[in-house]
């Protein structure tokens, strides 16, 4: 079931493996992380973000870490989520069928520039 | 506050999900809350979350389903039917209570339904022992379908037992009319067992009145068929109770041709012998009741803010009460609002419904009858000369004591949308057919008339007409009164 519903990959679940993809980070940090890498167009909210993990977790494409707390933002014990292995395999054949993508868009001129 | 919003909003999503990241999902509103202050970002804020779940809870229980069809298509091979547990948890006490409370509302609503319908069984043996009694005097039914019984073992019959008083002016009336050597009911035998050879003579019986008398004889035969198959299958073979028998035999006929109003009766007392038609004698002394009685006009008058008010407690002969009917008519002719009152309206003859009808109406209207033919005479005779009613409004009070004709009424003016009827659901007394003797228990009821009913695939039979403002009986003309003056106010 997992499978199915990532694939076609959802943009949601892609940011999350792109936010994994240098340190691990708790749901929040994901959030922030995404609305960062993204100037702030996608704000995952808890519905989604968590129902995304829940489905990356279960496609094992990211995992736990254990709990800690973030000195950053106080006492509360949070969930730290890693990428893994296939997790970041994924990720890498994502972006390249987007540069693929993007290829062509830029063979058909609706891009311009060439630096990809 | 806010935070305790949220939490009751994650209660939409599904448990698993909550129990898996609930926590996690509200420690993520408090971090953004505390990160996002200020009117603007708040804003923003719940903007996200309410996009969010309108998102996302749509999707986490639309995830549980290809599972179950997955596991639906397995379980479906054996061909049997199959259950699925859509939540691991087990319900909580306040669940199985609920489930308790609702299980008994739901019986006892279904027992009580089963009651009460029970109660409107068409022609119960007791019912139609009355109506028998009624109905073969004067004929009222005869007179009004223009048929004469062919034989003296037929005899026009209503088909629930609601309508027993029907063609007499009242249930006084009924019995004064009744031959003077009218002799009390014989005793109630003890019900006889039937075995397989009187079932076989019955259902022949059965078979051979509906072959000679159903209106369509096609449709006779193939009922005849079944009823054979039925017998042949063995599907008669466990009834013995009399009642039980005519019912079944009833739904094997209506099963074929979807005629309501067939049916197979059965009488646990013997039924009489139909009388002769009724004496001269006898007609005489009807006639002179109903005028004794006014024709059951019991009322004609002008209310307060000249509303007309008529109470009418049966729909008599026109032959007999033509001219009573045109002079109450005529007296309320320049009231600007009509009632009519018939709550204690036994019912009659569809012709007087009919020509009482023609005065609510311009122009001639088709005047739906379920015991006649469709012809010409279906349509009211309007306009009536110097008739001012046409246009008036006009509310007619019902009971559950209305019955029969003046259903017919009832019904018709509500389909044509002429009438507001104000107070409670109508007796659920419509059909007649011809009524066949088989034994002394049995008998048939065959609708000899084929009707265009332009409203609806069914009418009054057994249901009744709902009222259009449902009140008591008793408030019924107090509620109408209100209704005609704030009508009468707005013009």
């Amino acid at each position: 079931m997992p499978k199915r519903k990532l694939d076609p990959l959802p943009s949601a679940a892609f940011q999350i493996l792109l936010a994994l993809a240098d340190e691990d980070r708790h749901g929040y940090g994901i959030m922030r992380q995404v609305a960062e890498q993204t100037e702030s167009r996608m704000r995952l909210g808890p519905g989604t973000l968590y129902s995304s993990i829940q489905t990356l977790l279960e496609a094992k494409l990211i995992e736990e870490v254990g709990q800690r707390e973030d000195a950053k933002l106080g006492q509360e014990r949070r969930r730290y989520y890693r990428l893994t292995s296939g997790g970041r395999k994924l990720a890498r054949s994502e972006a390249e069928r987007l540069a693929d993508l993007l290829r062509v868009a830029r063979a058909k001129k609706i891009l311009k520039g060439d630096y990809v | 506050m806010s935070e305790k919003i949220y939490a009751c909003l994650l209660r939409l999503f599904p448990s698993h999900f909550r129990e898996a990241y609930g926590d996690e999902a509200l420690q993520l509103f408090r971090d953004r809350a505390r990160d996002e202050k200020g009117f603007f970002q708040q804003v923003g804020l719940w903007l996200d979350l309410l996009a969010d779940l309108a998102v996302s809870v749509p999707r986490q229980y639309r995830d549980v389903r290809p599972a179950l069809a997955d596991a639906a298509v397995q379980q479906r091979l054996g061909s049997a039917p199959a259950f699925f547990v859509l939540v691991d948890e087990s319900p909580g006490p306040e669940a199985l209570i609920f489930g308790c409370v609702l299980s008994m509302i739901a019986l006892s609503t279904f027992s009580i339904l089963l009651g009460h319908g029970g109660n409107h069984r068409p022609l119960s043996a007791s019912g139609y022992q009355r109506g028998y009694a009624t109905d073969s005097r004067p004929s009222a039914m005869a007179h009004a379908t223009g048929q004469v019984p062919a034989d003296a073992e037929d005899v026009t019959m209503s088909a629930s037992r609601m309508e027993l008083n029907e063609a007499m002016p009242s249930e006084s009336q009924s019995t004064a009319l009744l031959p003077p050597d009218s002799s009390p009911r014989p005793e109630a035998l003890p019900p006889q067992l039937l075995d397989a050879a009187e079932r076989k003579r019955l259902m022949n019986a059965v078979i051979d009145n509906l072959k000679q008398h159903y209106i369509d004889p096609q449709v006779a035969r193939k009922m005849a068929d079944a009823l054979l198959a039925h017998n042949k299958n063995g599907d008669d073979d466990a009834v013995t109770d009399g009642r039980a028998f005519a019912d079944l035999l009833t739904r094997q006929m209506r099963e074929v041709s979807q005629d309501m109003h067939l049916e197979v009766v059965y009488s646990q007392s013997p039924l009489p012998h139909l009388l002769t038609e009724p004496s001269p004698e006898d007609l005489a002394r009807y006639r002179k009741e109903l005028e004794q009685d006014n024709c059951t006009f019991k009322r004609v008058e002008i209310l307060p803010n000249n509303i007309g008010y008529l109470k009418l407690n049966t729909f008599p002969n026109p032959s007999m009460c033509q001219a009573t009917a045109r002079a109450a008519m005529a007296s309320l002719n320049h009231a600007d609002a009509i009632i009519f009152d018939l709550r204690d309206n036994r019912g009659g003859e569809p012709a007087m419904t009919a020509l009482m009808a023609a005065y609510l109406f311009d122009h001639p209207e088709y005047w739906y009858n379920p015991r006649e033919n469709t012809t010409e005479q279906s349509w009211t005779l309007s306009p009536v000369p110097a008739n001012k009613l046409a246009d008036k409004p006009v509310y007619v009070l019902t009971s559950a004591r209305t019955f029969s004709g003046a259903e017919q009424f009832c019904y018709d003016l509500k389909m044509l949308k002429r009438a507001t009827l104000v107070g409670e659901k109508t007796g659920g007394a419509a059909h007649a057919g011809v009524f066949h003797r088989i034994d002394d228990h049995f008998g048939i009821g065959i609708p000899e008339t084929k009707t265009i009913n332009p409203f609806s695939k069914t009418d009054w039979a057994e249901t009744g007409v709902e009222p259009d403002v449902k009140v008591k009986a008793a408030d019924a003309l107090e509620t109408a009164k209100k209704l005609a003056e704030s009508k009468l106010q707005r013009k």
